[in-house]
């Protein structure tokens, strides 16, 4: 014993032992319920994760954007959600596989880019181009205009009767859309960004009602109805239901 | 006014290692835990934990923890207090939090020195056993998370990117197995003393 606490050790080794078990395990339970809680029930660890999880439990409302597309047009991003502008070519699309995108990236937004071209390929395969639709969003208004998104709409082959881009009318709006959709943008070496990217499902509404992880793009558009058809009476529940089985609850997890 | 004694120079260095840990917090210098994970965690959060250490030691004689002390034997209830609050900083939402939110960072600030405090008194009172338990836990997560870190492709804090994230994760590393060098030291300059 040649601890110096040993000494103190032998004198309160009696009722204050019980007491710092007591207060320890009052100490611990805290502590759990705080991980716990800040956790989301333990299951998410990250913002991304949390975010996610906030959105499937909540589906949020986004605010009114006024937006700009690759022909110039000027509109909100209610608007262009509920079916209108693109020369009626969005008519009855109830629901929007959404995106951020700027059109300098080369990194993950390339990624996300060729991803999009197999939802599109999916979509008209499926012929379900007059309900889902798809919409990247730029982040970047300061650069890019309604020229630039549609050098890359072109780029990326883009069918306009199913993939469309919007960018910001106004810059200053540009943190309050991040917000919204729960992005951080940071700026990366290059004149590039980094950023959280995923797929954002939309009800024609100007409902998220889900975050997906993009490299679940395979049964992306079968959850996407499938959440459409949870939260709204809308007819993809016969579709979600023809289609439940590709729909593997472990393959859209969020990680 | 020029006071050498070892106790005046604890307090001056607690001060110091406080001050400069806050000031990490503050504009402009935060910007550097805004775009560094390895500046945040690595350096900042530490140096929090250190400074409420030296600041416990110094003011020891200002302040008697006689009432916690029966709450407190073998330093248990501070080891699981700080045990609770370095895991909620160990989260990648809680560090995100933490540079987005200044109300988070204010709290990040307040519970890591806090943990500091409780350390140092717990140390105090902890027989080895008991500091090798709580000491062989925190170098291992450090370990676990730092290894994690560095290797994954996935980034965990929407707030830094992934380069950020790779050099936090061999900080930690580096800074796990430094942790258990001074304090396995310690135990044995400790040890010494009271044999000889």
């Amino acid at each position: 014993m040649d601890h110096p606490s040993s000494q103190t050790l032998e004198v309160h080794c009696g009722p204050s032992l019980g007491r710092t078990f007591i207060a320890s395990i009052a100490v611990l339970i805290v502590g759990l319920a705080v991980l716990f809680m800040a956790t989301g029930g333990g299951q998410s660890f990250t913002t991304e994760t949390l975010r996610r999880q906030q959105v499937m439990a909540q589906p949020q409302r986004i605010g009114a954007f006024d937006v700009t597309d690759a022909s110039g047009n000027r509109t909100t991003l209610n608007a262009l959600l509920a079916g209108g502008e693109n020369e009626g070519r969005n008519e009855g699309k109830q629901l929007w596989l959404v995106d951020f995108v700027y059109t300098r990236c080369q990194t993950v937004c390339s990624s996300l880019g060729s991803i999009y071209q197999q939802l599109q390929t999916q979509i008209e395969e499926r012929g379900l181009q007059g309900k889902v639709g798809l919409l990247s969003i730029s982040f970047d208004p300061a650069h890019d205009d309604a020229a630039a998104l549609s050098a890359y709409a072109s780029r990326m082959r883009m069918n306009p009767a199913i993939w469309q881009m919007a960018t910001l009318s106004k810059w200053q709006d540009r943190q309050r859309l991040l917000d919204a959709f729960g992005i951080m943008v940071l700026p990366a070496p290059l004149g590039e960004f980094e950023h959280n990217a995923a797929l954002h499902v939309m009800r024609s509404d100007g409902t998220l009602i889900k975050i997906m992880d993009y490299l679940a793009y395979e049964t992306a558009l079968d959850t996407a109805m499938a959440a459409a058809a949870a939260t709204s009476s809308s007819d993809f529940s016969a579709a979600a239901k023809h289609d439940s089985i590709a729909t593997q609850p472990g393959l859209h997890a969020a990680r | 006014m020029t006071d050498h004694s070892p106790a005046q120079l604890n307090k001056w260095l607690a001060a110091g290692c406080s001050a400069m840990a806050v000031a990490f917090s503050v504009p402009p210098v935060r910007r550097v835990i805004e775009q560094s994970m390895a500046w945040h965690m690595v350096f900042q959060m530490p140096l929090l934990v250190v400074g409420g250490w030296l600041s416990a030691r110094a003011l020891s004689a200002c302040f008697s923890m006689r009432g916690w002390a029966s709450f407190n034997q073998f330093g248990l209830t501070g080891f699981m207090a700080a045990q609770a609050i370095v895991a909620y900083w160990m989260l990648p939402s809680a560090i995100d939090r933490a540079v987005v939110m200044p109300s988070a960072d204010a709290l990040k600030l307040l519970t890591l020195f806090f943990t500091g405090m409780l350390l140092a008194d717990a140390f105090r009172r902890a027989p080895g056993a008991l500091q090798l338990f709580f000491m062989g836990y925190w170098v291992s997560m450090m370990a676990w998370l730092g290894m994690y870190f560095a290797t994954t492709d996935l980034r965990l804090c929407n707030a830094y990117s992934l380069q950020s994230q790779r050099s936090t994760g061999w900080g930690l590393i580096a800074l796990g197995i430094a942790l258990g060098i001074v304090w396995a030291a310690s135990l044995l300059r400790h040890k010494v003393r009271h044999t000889s």
